[in-house]
């Protein structure tokens, strides 16, 4: 809190009276409730005591539709000092909020000043999702209010899921689901297990159904960077409306995977494409390409180089592609429209290519469950010489052939006219996305000086050229300068030569020279070598991580530096060796001495792309002997 | 009849907007375009991110009574070399429609209209359509750009008209720029359209090339242009002041209907509006402010405050009353305006009348009244601050800063309050300026305006005192640190606003002149357990983001993780130059630091000096001045418990010495005992060196940062 802004706000401030309002401070067993509360819970600031969720049906006949009512109650307290937080709900023109209130404890309403806005974010350029939001002030511990939503769906294949997590501990949460008898509804159950989570099913005087779920001390949702998708982390429930009946008869709504494709395939059904519009770029592409997989690679690499993403999700956007024509014309779109344009490029060039729905590794579902909340992506398959090759348009220097790590081994859906395809995007080893460094070094007045060289294959590749593509012409060498010295003083690096940094497909290499000052220090007859300067994974300690650590793909790195032994001295002492094998991580550093060189070799696998929160413990011990291991010396003594 | 009028009127005043849409792309894109066909750019810039093909600014001030309407746009047409610059003009968002903030009273709202168009490298042109294709997103409108790719030119303009009213005068906010802009341009021009009624402030600087003014055909009125070519992109390196340096310029305008409100206007007018104002002379200074402050206020606190006081010099006394008028018309409330902000309480409800100094000329006039009635000589000090350059240059009038000059003995400046205002120095970015001292006849009238230079501080003045003292734990695996800090002078104030909060001042100034808090004004009992229950709570509150910033800042000063942080500060060191900030660190440093070499230990003991100001390559080639704060000087002593069983070696490389005209970097290590004792002084001689001098700079700083690089080692008995 600086003066400056806060004189800022003084002008806001209007005198005024200050009503003192009954019973609305916290009586001193809210106050020991509290405290008592934020010892379980000390990093949050607010606990929910209690939340119930209610959800019922109607129906709409005239547009036979099935509403859904959803409703929260909760009851919130301020256990820290004091807090500030933001209270808000999403809705979109499939839903609105028709009570979004905030009372104080006697139940009276605080009538607090509500935001009605576009929801804002980075990744889509417009989109009709909206937020209501109000900020709640709690004063001082104890302090108690009363919340209120009830939002309404006017069509039920756009209510997808019930969570019992929230931003906030909840201590005691409760989810009841009225299904009426007229409804098919199939309450679907994730990460249950471990959860202590009791059910009930009872029926009413009407016959509907109603089922009741509770949970006690839910604790907030993790707070965690990198994570896997919500789907996996938390118990939650998936609201399948299978069908209705009416007038004795059942009408279908996503009762089966072949009623999500049907209703997919009609929105696809709804474009218009006009490929003649690509025509001339398509035979501009393929003209002098001498094989298919060169045509195919000509397209593909022209989609990712000169579409910008650029999404619209404007109700029913959200899930039609745009026509191939306007993507082509605009040179922007979404994942589907990029697919659609890949597609209908690839069909102009005589191959059979087709729209493909697929679930990113986010989410934890696959094509069992038809829902909306199955996939999220969209991506192009084509069929070629009997194989089936999955193209991302939204992808940037993705190899043909190669995929990246969000899509591989999910489960795809492919279009093939009223029937649908469903088939599996394969895995690539650790081994495709290989990155290794080289270093020969010798010691000249007291510097490492040398050469070094690096090389990135699979995703490495890909995520270095496109970080390297969007730096500014004029900052690029510096940029990489900086890189390749991580920015630091005492590393100089000259004579950088690169392999071509726009060719996705060729092993990508840096060669360059170094100098490294700082890092030899003589005292008497010895002389002391610190050859860690890279510093791997030095600063990657995952303190009380709770939930998996996930990399953006795959690792498998691997390190030589070999170090010429000076003339005139012996080796005395080298470092230790480490070396870890575990589950997801298997790490190594030796050490070897020959008659003429000390070789350090590093090598860090992570063979499936991420550690799991069970082997927290066991990564935070190893990054710690790794720190030991770094903090080593190598020993030369005079002869 | 009603609707149909109403229909009428919609449809004349949207055919009227397309008309002005149809106008304003004439403007930018017509005939006299001279830019129509530009597409080359030099040789030289190929390389560039992006060139700017032309930039042209518009400004038109057109009035009708008190009715303005204030016009302005930009043109830039740019020619697109890579992705970065595709991505950045990929997207554009604006509102058509807005308020107006000026004047009195909005008439209607004001436009803005957006024109873009794309020039392929074949030379088509594409006529982006913003209607057509731009989304609302809470009253703004967002458009992508369709078809835009790498060796594109893209060429837009957004044109605002802001009609407003206003009965006085009006100034409008100062544009003040160097030439350059984020990518290199090859053409500039800045134009103005003004009328009577409209004085223009406007001068070009370093180099810049001036503004010429255009014939008109009619008298009322005026054109003016500056045009520019070849200009590099803006690339500002560490300690730069651009508008002290750079080829910039500086612009005003006022509206002023009558000498009534030119007289009123807070800016150096020019005698008429036909003549463009380029300086301001020492006559300006004299005219603007003889009568601008007066000596104003009831002096009953300050009376009060000194029955039955004695002082050893008139300077003791004033600086007394310096630091009891910041505390009775400032401080004193600060914490009322916290707790109004973060509670429901109206804190400042509890003072009956409370005067709070918002601003410089209400504590110059109250001052002036002390030193009026005290018979003290005075004068009131115009200065500018060193980063609009120099007072010579001055051209608007809220770039000049007020300062008292008290002609005691040794003269004193005093300046308007923050929390940690001193009353024997001032604002390091006045030190050494030349500034205007006018001068007032028998505490009343100004009766002159002479060229003063203001005192700048010395190195001695701002000084750090950092006392470290460590010990190596039992395992070898870290360091335990008890650190004291120590500021002086002008290196006292970025500590203090940084890491104070009003509970660290407030409170201090409550005992030390015998007011009241907050609360101790609330005479309900039940209010008073209420309100002290919230008070309580925003305090602890920010307690706990103290306590994390203040942990984070050392961390950031060593450029490492520190752990178990703890903190006390020890003296605030409000009351003068002399006296001290001091605060008491405890922490510990984990797994750094220590190296281990067989038996043996190296000990990366520089870099407890904390991190030093790194030159790279880039920076070495630098062809700028520099342009400092202030001289300064940091000390640090570094004690370090020698483990029992162990050695140290290797103290010649902590011994090391660089000191020329610009600064120094000295140091030393001893062992006494079985303690290792390590001095290091670093100090900058002054605020400001010629390039001519950088090299000197880089050997003293290059030879604090290899410092930070050195080891000792602990070798085993």
């Amino acid at each position: 809190m600086k003066i400056t802004t806060r004189f800022a706000l003084l002008s806001l401030i209007i005198p005024t009276m200050v009503v003192a309002q009954k019973n609305i401070d916290p009586t001193p067993e809210d106050v020991v409730l509290a405290k008592k509360i934020r010892t379980t819970y000390d990093k949050d600031d607010v606990a929910i005591l209690e939340s119930t969720e209610n959800v019922t049906f109607d129906l709409n006949k005239t547009e036979s539709k099935v509403i859904v009512n959803h409703s929260i109650n909760e009851k919130l307290m301020n256990i820290n000092h004091r807090a500030a937080i933001q209270k808000y709900e999403f809705y979109d023109s499939e839903s609105k909020i028709e009570t979004f209130n905030l009372k104080y404890r006697n139940d009276k309403s605080v009538g607090s000043y509500v935001v009605d806005e576009f929801y804002k974010d980075n990744d889509l350029f417009y989109n009709d999702a909206r937020v209501k939001h109000m900020v709640v002030n709690f004063p001082v511990q104890g302090y108690i209010y009363n919340y209120e939503l009830e939002k309404k769906y006017e069509d039920v294949k756009y209510f997808t899921s019930l969570y019992f997590n929230d931003e906030f501990p909840v201590l005691k949460k409760q989810i009841v689901v009225t299904v009426p008898e007229w409804l098919n509804a199939e309450l679907k159950e994730f990460n249950f297990d471990g959860a202590k989570i009791t059910k009930s099913q009872t029926k009413d005087s009407k016959n509907n159904t109603i089922y009741t779920y509770t949970i006690n001390d839910v604790p907030a949702l993790y707070k965690e960077e990198e994570s896997p998708g919500r789907s996996y982390l938390y118990p939650h429930i998936l609201v399948i409306a299978k069908s209705y009946k009416i007038k004795g008869k059942d009408v279908a709504l996503f009762g089966s995977t072949a009623d999500l494709y049907k209703w997919y395939k009609s929105l696809v059904d709804l474009m218009k494409d006009d490929t003649s519009v690509l025509k001339s770029k398509v035979t501009e592409l393929t003209a002098s390409a001498k094989t298919d997989e060169e045509k195919i690679k000509n397209i593909y690499y022209w989609v990712q180089d000169n579409i910008r993403y650029i999404a619209f999700e404007d109700g029913i956007a959200g899930f039609k592609p745009d026509e191939s024509n306007h993507v082509f014309e605009k040179r922007y779109g979404d994942c589907k429209g990029m697919a659609n344009l890949i597609k209908q490029m690839l069909k102009l060039a005589g191959f059979d290519a087709r729209l493909t729905w697929i679930g990113t590794k986010h989410i934890a579902y696959d094509y069992k469950t038809p829902s909306l909340a199955v996939d999220n992506h969209m991506i192009c398959t084509l069929f070629h010489k009997g194989k089936k090759y999955f193209l991302d348009g939204t992808e940037k220097f993705n190899s043909f052939g190669e995929y990246a790590e969000r899509i591989q081994n999910k489960e795809v859906m492919i279009e093939d006219g009223d029937k649908f395809i469903i088939d599996k995007v394969p895995t690539a080893s650790h081994e495709s996305n290989k990155e290794i460094f080289k270093a020969n070094l010798s010691i000249e007045n007291e510097k490492l000086q040398g050469t070094c060289s690096k090389s990135y294959l699979g995703e490495s590749r890909a995520q270095f050229l496109y970080i390297y593509s969007t730096f500014k012409n004029d900052k690029k060498n510096e940029t990489l300068d900086n890189y390749l010295s991580k920015s630091e003083k005492n590393t100089l690096v000259t004579n950088i030569k690169t392999s071509d940094l726009k060719n996705r497909d060729a092993k990508l290499t840096i060669d360059y020279n170094v100098n490294v000052a700082n890092k030899v220090s003589s005292f008497d007859n010895e002389m002391y070598v610190d050859l860690e300067y890279m510093n791997e994974f030095k600063g990657f300690e995952l303190k009380d991580r709770k939930t998996d650590y996930q990399f953006d793909f795959k690792k498998n790195y691997e390190s030589t530096v070999s170090l010429a032994i000076p003339a005139g001295y012996s080796v005395t002492k080298i470092p230790t060796d480490l070396v870890v094998k575990e589950g997801n991580f298997d790490i190594a550093l030796t050490f070897q001495k020959t008659d003429k060189e000390i070789i350090y070799k590093k090598s860090f696998i992570f063979k499936n792309g991420e550690i799991k929160a069970s082997e927290m413990t066991k990564w935070n011990d190893f990054i710690k002997n790794l720190i030991a291991n770094y903090n080593q010396q190598i020993t030369f003594t005079k002869q | 009849m009603k609707k149909l009028f109403l229909y009428l009127f919609l449809i004349i005043s949207s055919a009227s907007f397309a008309q002005d849409k149809a106008e304003i792309k004439e403007f930018f894109w017509g005939k006299s375009d001279k830019y129509k066909t530009a597409t080359t750019i030099p040789e030289k810039w190929k390389n560039e991110s992006a060139v700017i093909i032309y930039k042209y600014e518009y400004y038109n001030y057109h009035k009708f009574g008190a009715s303005v309407t204030y016009t302005s746009a930009i043109r830039k047409r740019i020619k697109l070399q890579d992705q970065a610059a595709v991505t950045e003009f990929s997207e554009f968002s604006y509102k058509d429609k807005f308020y107006s903030n000026k004047g009195m009273r909005s008439l209607g709202r004001g436009t803005n209209v957006v024109g873009i168009k794309i020039v392929k490298s074949t030379g088509k042109e594409i006529d982006v359509d913003i209607e057509k294709n731009a989304k609302e997103v809470d009253k703004e409108k967002k458009i992508a750009i369709a078809n835009l790719e790498i060796g594109d030119i893209i060429d837009f303009y957004y044109y605002s008209v802001e009609p407003f009213k206003s009965i006085y005068e009006f100034g409008f906010e100062p544009e003040e720029s160097p030439l350059g802009d984020v990518y290199p341009t090859m053409d500039m021009k800045l134009a103005f359209d003004t009328e009577n009624d409209f004085f223009v402030n406007f001068n070009t600087y370093n180099g810049a090339p001036e503004l010429i003014e255009i014939p008109t055909k009619n008298s009322g009125e005026r054109k003016y242009e500056l045009n520019a070519k070849d200009i590099e992109k803006n690339e500002f390196p560490r300690w730069f002041l651009p508008l002290a340096e750079l080829p910039c310029y500086k612009f005003q305008v006022f509206f002023a209907r009558s000498g009534k409100f030119e007289k009123r206007a807070d800016a150096f007018l020019s005698n008429s509006e036909k003549v463009i104002k380029k300086t301001v002379s020492k006559e300006d200074i004299f005219n603007y402010y003889d009568e601008k402050f007066r000596p104003d206020g009831s002096l009953s606190v300050i009376n009060d405050f000194l029955k039955g006081k004695t002082f050893a010099s008139d300077e003791e006394k004033i600086r007394e009353v310096y630091y009891y008028t910041r505390h009775m018309f400032f401080t004193q409330f600060i914490e009322a305006f916290i707790i109004s902000d973060a509670t429901k309480f109206y804190a400042l409800s509890v003072y009956s009348n409370p005067i709070f100094f918002r601003t410089e000329e209400s504590f110059v006039n109250y001052f002036m009244e002390f030193l009026k009635k005290n018979n003290y000589d005075y004068d009131i000090i115009i200065a500018t601050p060193k980063y609009n350059g120099s007072i010579d240059d001055l051209l608007i009038q809220k770039n000049v800063n007020v300062l008292l000059r008290v002609n005691t003995k040794t003269p004193m400046y005093l300046e308007y309050f923050s929390p940690y205002t001193s009353a024997d120095q001032f604002n390091y970015n006045l030190e050494n300026s030349k500034a205007y001292a006018l001068q007032v006849a028998k505490g009343k009238k100004v009766v002159d305006a002479v060229n003063v230079n203001l005192p700048g501080s010395t190195m001695q003045d701002n000084v750090s005192k950092i006392n470290s003292l460590v010990s190596i734990s039992d395992d070898f695996s870290g360091l335990k640190v008890k650190k004291e800090s120590s500021y002086f002078g002008h290196l006292k104030e970025n500590e203090q606003s940084d890491k104070f909060y009003y509970f660290d001042y407030a409170f201090e100034d409550y005992a030390k002149y015998g007011t009241k808090s907050v609360i101790e004004y609330v005479k309900n009992k039940k209010d008073k357990e209420r309100y002290g229950k919230e008070i309580d709570a925003v305090v602890n509150k920010l307690k706990e983001q103290q306590k994390e910033a203040f942990k984070k800042a050392t961390a950031e000063e060593y450029d490492f993780e520190i752990d178990d942080h703890k903190f006390t500060i020890k003296s605030t060191g409000r009351f003068g130059k002399k006296s001290p900030l001091i605060y008491e660190e405890d922490f510990a440093i984990k797994n750094n630091l220590i190296k281990k070499a067989g038996e043996n230990y190296l000990i990366e003991i520089g870099k407890l000096i904390t991190s030093q100001v790194e030159i790279d390559k880039k920076e070495k080639e630098r062809k700028n001045n520099v342009y400092m704060v202030y001289p300064r000087s940091f000390e640090n002593e570094i004690t370090l418990d020698i483990p029992a069983g162990y050695t140290v070696a290797g103290l010649d490389k902590l011994n090391k010495k660089v000191e020329n005209e610009t600064g120094g970097f000295v140091s030393s290590a001893t062992v006494s005992g079985n303690k290792l004792t390590i001095k290091a002084v670093k100090y900058y001689k002054n605020y400001y060196e010629p390039n001519s001098n950088w090299n000197k700079m880089i050997q003293f700083l290059d030879a604090a940062y290899q410092f930070t690089q050195e080891k000792v080692l602990l070798k085993k008995n």
